[in-house]
This record gives C-alpha cells, sequence and structure tokens, in this order.
C-alpha cells in the first residue's frame, strides 16, 4: 500500500457513519534504526469533517502567517481530529472504518524545529 | 570592494534583465494606445516582482530548496502536477516569444526574415546553455540589455510635452476611443510582463546555482530593490517613447521596427543601433532563463539532477529536456506565426499561472520549519497578502477580457 492509496479515502465509525475525509498521515521516525534514520513508523491519520483538500501544513501549531491564507485554511478544516493508528480497523479502497471507542485525539503538530 | 562591485553588478544585470519580448512589446503597444495611460501597471508589477522575487530567493538561499521541490512537497504529487503542467505549458509559450524575439531582433539589424533566423537564434541559445558557465551567461546579456537605456535618451531627445505624459499617467483611463474591457485587458497583460513566472523560477534556481546563504540575502536584496525599480523605469520610457511618436500618429504596433521607431527617429541610426543590441541581448536573455527554467521546473518536480554547476552528462534528463523544449519552440516558429501575437498571449497567460507559484512561496516563506527565524515580517505579509488578491483577481480575470476584447483588438 502507498499513501496515495489512503489519502482522500472515506473515514467512518465501526457503524458505517460517515465521519470526514482521511486528508493526511501522520508519521514519527521512531522505528528500528538504521545506519542513517530510524524506520518511519505512522501514528495516525488525519480526518477532516469537511474538506478533503490538503492543509498545506497549517495544522500545525502557530502556523497562522499569513492570516488571508491561514484563516480559510483553518475555517476548511475546522474540527478536523487525529486518530491513532492502533484506532484504525480495516482499510477498503477508498474507506477506512475505525474502531469501536476510538478516540478524537488533538491534530495540531507541537512543531520542533527551531524553538524560540 | 569585491562585495559593492558584486552588489553593482547585480544590479546592473537585475535592470537588463527585467526587460524581454513581452515587456518590450507590450509597453509599446501599451503607449501606442493608450499614451502613459497605464504607466501605473508597471509600478504595480514592478512592487509585485520585488516582494515575490525578494521571498522567493529567501527561501531559495534559507531552505536550500527551489520552487517547484517546494510546490510539490506541499501541494502534494498530484495538485503539484497540475501546477507544474499549467506553469511549464506557458512558460514554453514563453520560450517560443523569446527566441521568436531574438529572430526579430537579429531581422532588425540585417533585414533577413526572422524565420530564418530562428534556427540560429535556437542554437544559439541551446549552445550557450550547454556551454557557457551561469555566472557569464546572466551578467554578458544583462550588461548589454542595459544599452536599453537608449529608449529613456531617445524620450528626452524628442523634447515631449512632459505636462501631458505626467497628465496621463497620473489621470488613468482608456482615452475617448478605446473600450473599458481594452483598457483593463493590457492592464492585466502589462501586469504579466513585469510579473513574469519565468522570473521567480530563474531567480530562486539561480540563488541555488549561485550556492546562495544567508550571508546572500543582502546582496540578493539590493539587487531586487534597486535592480528591477529602474527596469521598471526602462518599461515606462519604452511605453513613452510609443505614447510620444507613435501615439499622435496613430501607428499600430505590429512587430519590433514600430518599437523601435521613435528611438530612431529620436537619435538616428547610432541611437536605433544601440537599441538593436538593447533588444538582442534582453531577448537572449531572457530566452536562456525561460529555457533553463524549463529544464528547472520539470527536474525539479521529478526529482532529476539539475544545475549549470555540474556537468551535462552529470544533469541528462534536465539538459535534454531543455533541448525538447528549444525544438518545440522551433517547430511553433516554424508554422510561420507571429512571434510578437505568440508574445501578447503568453504575457496575458503569464498573468492567469502566477498564482500557482506565488501562493505556494508566501506559505513557505511563513513557515518557521524551512525558514527559521527568517519568516516573513508582518510588513511583507501584509504587503504579500494584497498581492495575493491583486494576482488572483488578474488571473481569474484574463481569460474572460481575452474573449471579451478579442485579444485587445
Amino acid at each position: 500500500m502507498i499513501l496515495s492509496d489512503l489519502l482522500g479515502s472515506e473515514v467512518v465509525d465501526a457503524a458505517g457513519h460517515h465521519l470526514g475525509a482521511l486528508i493526511d498521515v501522520r508519521l514519527e521516525i521512531s522505528g528500528a534504526p538504521h545506519q542513517l534514520l530510524a524506520e518511519t513508523v505512522v501514528v495516525g491519520i488525519l480526518v477532516s469533517p469537511h474538506s478533503r483538500t490538503s492543509t498545506w501544513g497549517f495544522e500545525r501549531r502557530g502556523a497562522n502567517a499569513p492570516a488571508i491564507i491561514a484563516r480559510p485554511q483553518h475555517w476548511l478544516h475546522r474540527g478536523m481530529f487525529l486518530i491513532a493508528w492502533t484506532d484504525v480497523a480495516q482499510i477498503d479502497e477508498g474507506r477506512v472504518t475505525l474502531r469501536d471507542g476510538y478516540e478524537r485525539r488533538d491534530p495540531v503538530l507541537a512543531s520542533t524545529a527551531h524553538p524560540h | 570592494m569585491r562585495r559593492i562591485f558584486a552588489v553593482a553588478l547585480g544590479i546592473l544585470t537585475a535592470i537588463g534583465g527585467f526587460v524581454d519580448i513581452g515587456d518590450l512589446v507590450t509597453n509599446a503597444i501599451v503607449g501606442s494606445r493608450f499614451g502613459l495611460g497605464l504607466a501605473w501597471v508597471v509600478l504595480v508589477g514592478v512592487v509585485g516582482i520585488c516582494v515575490y522575487a525578494q521571498m522567493s530567493g529567501r527561501v531559495a538561499a534559507v531552505s536550500g530548496r527551489a520552487t517547484f521541490e517546494i510546490i510539490r512537497e506541499r501541494l502534494g504529487p498530484r495538485a503539484g502536477l497540475a501546477n507544474l503542467g499549467a506553469s511549464f505549458l506557458i512558460n514554453l509559450l514563453t520560450v517560443t516569444a523569446e527566441i521568436g524575439g531574438v529572430a526579430l531582433s537579429l531581422q532588425l539589424a540585417t533585414s533577413v526574415d526572422p524565420l530564418l533566423w530562428v534556427p540560429v537564434a535556437a542554437f544559439g541559445v541551446w549552445i550557450v546553455i550547454w556551454r557557457a558557465r551561469f555566472k557569464l551567461l546572466e551578467n554578458v546579456t544583462g550588461l548589454l540589455g542595459l544599452t536599453l537605456i537608449v529608449f529613456a535618451v531617445a524620450l528626452f531627445m524628442l523634447s515631449p510635452d512632459w505636462g501631458s505624459l505626467a497628465g496621463q499617467a497620473l489621470q488613468p483611463g482608456p482615452p475617448a476611443d478605446e473600450q473599458m474591457s481594452t483598457y483593463w485587458f493590457y492592464a492585466i497583460a502589462l501586469f504579466g510582463a513585469a510579473m513574469t513566472p519565468y522570473e521567480v523560477f530563474f531567480f530562486s534556481s539561480g540563488a541555488i546555482e549561485e550556492k546562495w546563504t544567508e550571508k546572500d540575502l543582502a546582496t540578493s536584496r539590493a539587487n531586487v530593490l534597486v535592480g528591477f525599480p529602474l527596469g521598471g523605469v526602462l518599461s515606462i520610457a519604452i511605453a513613452g517613447c510609443a505614447a510620444v511618436v507613435l501615439l499622435p500618429a496613430s501607428i499600430d504596433v505590429t512587430s519590433l521596427s514600430q518599437v523601435v521607431l521613435p528611438v530612431a527617429e529620436a537619435g538616428g541610426k547610432l541611437a536605433l543601433s544601440f537599441a538593436i543590441v538593447g533588444i538582442l541581448a534582453a531577448t537572449f536573455g531572457a530566452a536562456l532563463e525561460t529555457t533553463l527554467s524549463s529544464g528547472y521546473t520539470l527536474a525539479q518536480y521529478f526529482g532529476w539532477s539539475w544545475g549549470k554547476f555540474r556537468r551535462p552528462a552529470k544533469a541528462a534528463r534536465f539538459h535534454l529536456a531543455m533541448i525538447i523544449c528549444i525544438f518545440v519552440a522551433m517547430a511553433i516558429l516554424a508554422t510561420g506565426v507571429d512571434p510578437i501575437l505568440v508574445t501578447e498571449y503568453s504575457v496575458v497567460f503569464s498573468a492567469v499561472a502566477l498564482p500557482l507559484t506565488y501562493l505556494p512561496i508566501l506559505i513557505i516563506a511563513n513557515d518557521r520549519e524551512y525558514m527559521g527565524d527568517k519568516v516573513n515580517g508582518r510588513a511583507m505579509n501584509l504587503i504579500g497578502s494584497v498581492y495575493l488578491v491583486v494576482i488572483l483577481v488578474a488571473a481569474i480575470a484574463a481569460i474572460p477580457l481575452l474573449i471579451v476584447t478579442g485579444a485587445g483588438s
């Protein structure tokens, strides 16, 4: 499976209710260490209830400039949430089903680079 | 001392590099039909290209990534590919216009049919891109392009009624015999000519070719903020010459010979030869820049190795792509299509394509993960946002106006 198979898929809960669209996959470089980089691990999926478009990077904490782009972006992706990969029950073509009792997590990615 | 020299050279090449076939033709047409009534658009365009080039130069220098690497990364492969397709095709149209411009300026010098000059011009562009070093090709064409100052000199020698020229510039609007829609169509064409997307692909990829770091940002800012406005002054001088000589005589600009007519009238053959050298250098320089830009955009999107700093064998696909582009441009010109017409369409479509590359640059210039503390400040974001609106409005209005006005006819 490649990322493009997942992006844009409909996300539904265990009962089949529509929750939104899968707009991004969050990764973490924390797997088995190799010579240069550790293996990449899928942490979770980002689900947006109102839009299937990319967030253009505006899901990160503090990404709110310039307002003319950031405001519409935040509005477009209002109510976005993160689902842990462990809460994903099944992946079919164009459709991702979550487990019963899945947890909606905070989607905002804490920016780690260049702390100020 | 070396630093001052570097800044001066950069400014001079920016002045010469600002003007290309699009600016020459569009300014002359506009001057011959509206006088200086659209000079304000050049001002808007120059400030816009300064903002845009300053941001993309900073992004390239700080992040080490060129425009299309960023576009693909931020928009994703599919939206990125659509963006690449549109930007690339419009750039290819500009390559065609510039190579046609080289052929037309050689025709001015020799009276040999431009169709016969097209293969020569195309070969010249290819051999220079293949062999010459980046710095050399940028500086030689930029400096020779400075002979276009003859348009400003000619304007003074024509001793025009400055009051009426200033009146045209300060009271914008179409003359009685022109439609409002035509006026706005040419406003967008002039805006597209001043703010051509290739200038920015070339500028940001050039930053990587020349291995800019944060230390070079001051030099680049000086080049942009001094060089481009002076280039804009040259543009207005071209329009001014047309306003003084062509407008009262109701002469339409249909070829380069009308563009240089006021110069010949003011300064005779000597001035004319300066103008021809300037036009040849400006169009040849722009042909190099646009051809390189087509290679840059493709290579950056697809992740090929690219750059003049590599030997051609080490960047084979980059060079092959440019060779194919030159052949396509030659094929289009070989149909006998008028290069002036290609130019007129290319500047309008440039305005259409502009948001595609402007928006991602504006986003990345605000991204701390790339830029650290070199992100846009408040003032830069304010003006950047104003221009986002201007660019969007121009892009959306361009094609309807093109249709309504029958391309300004």
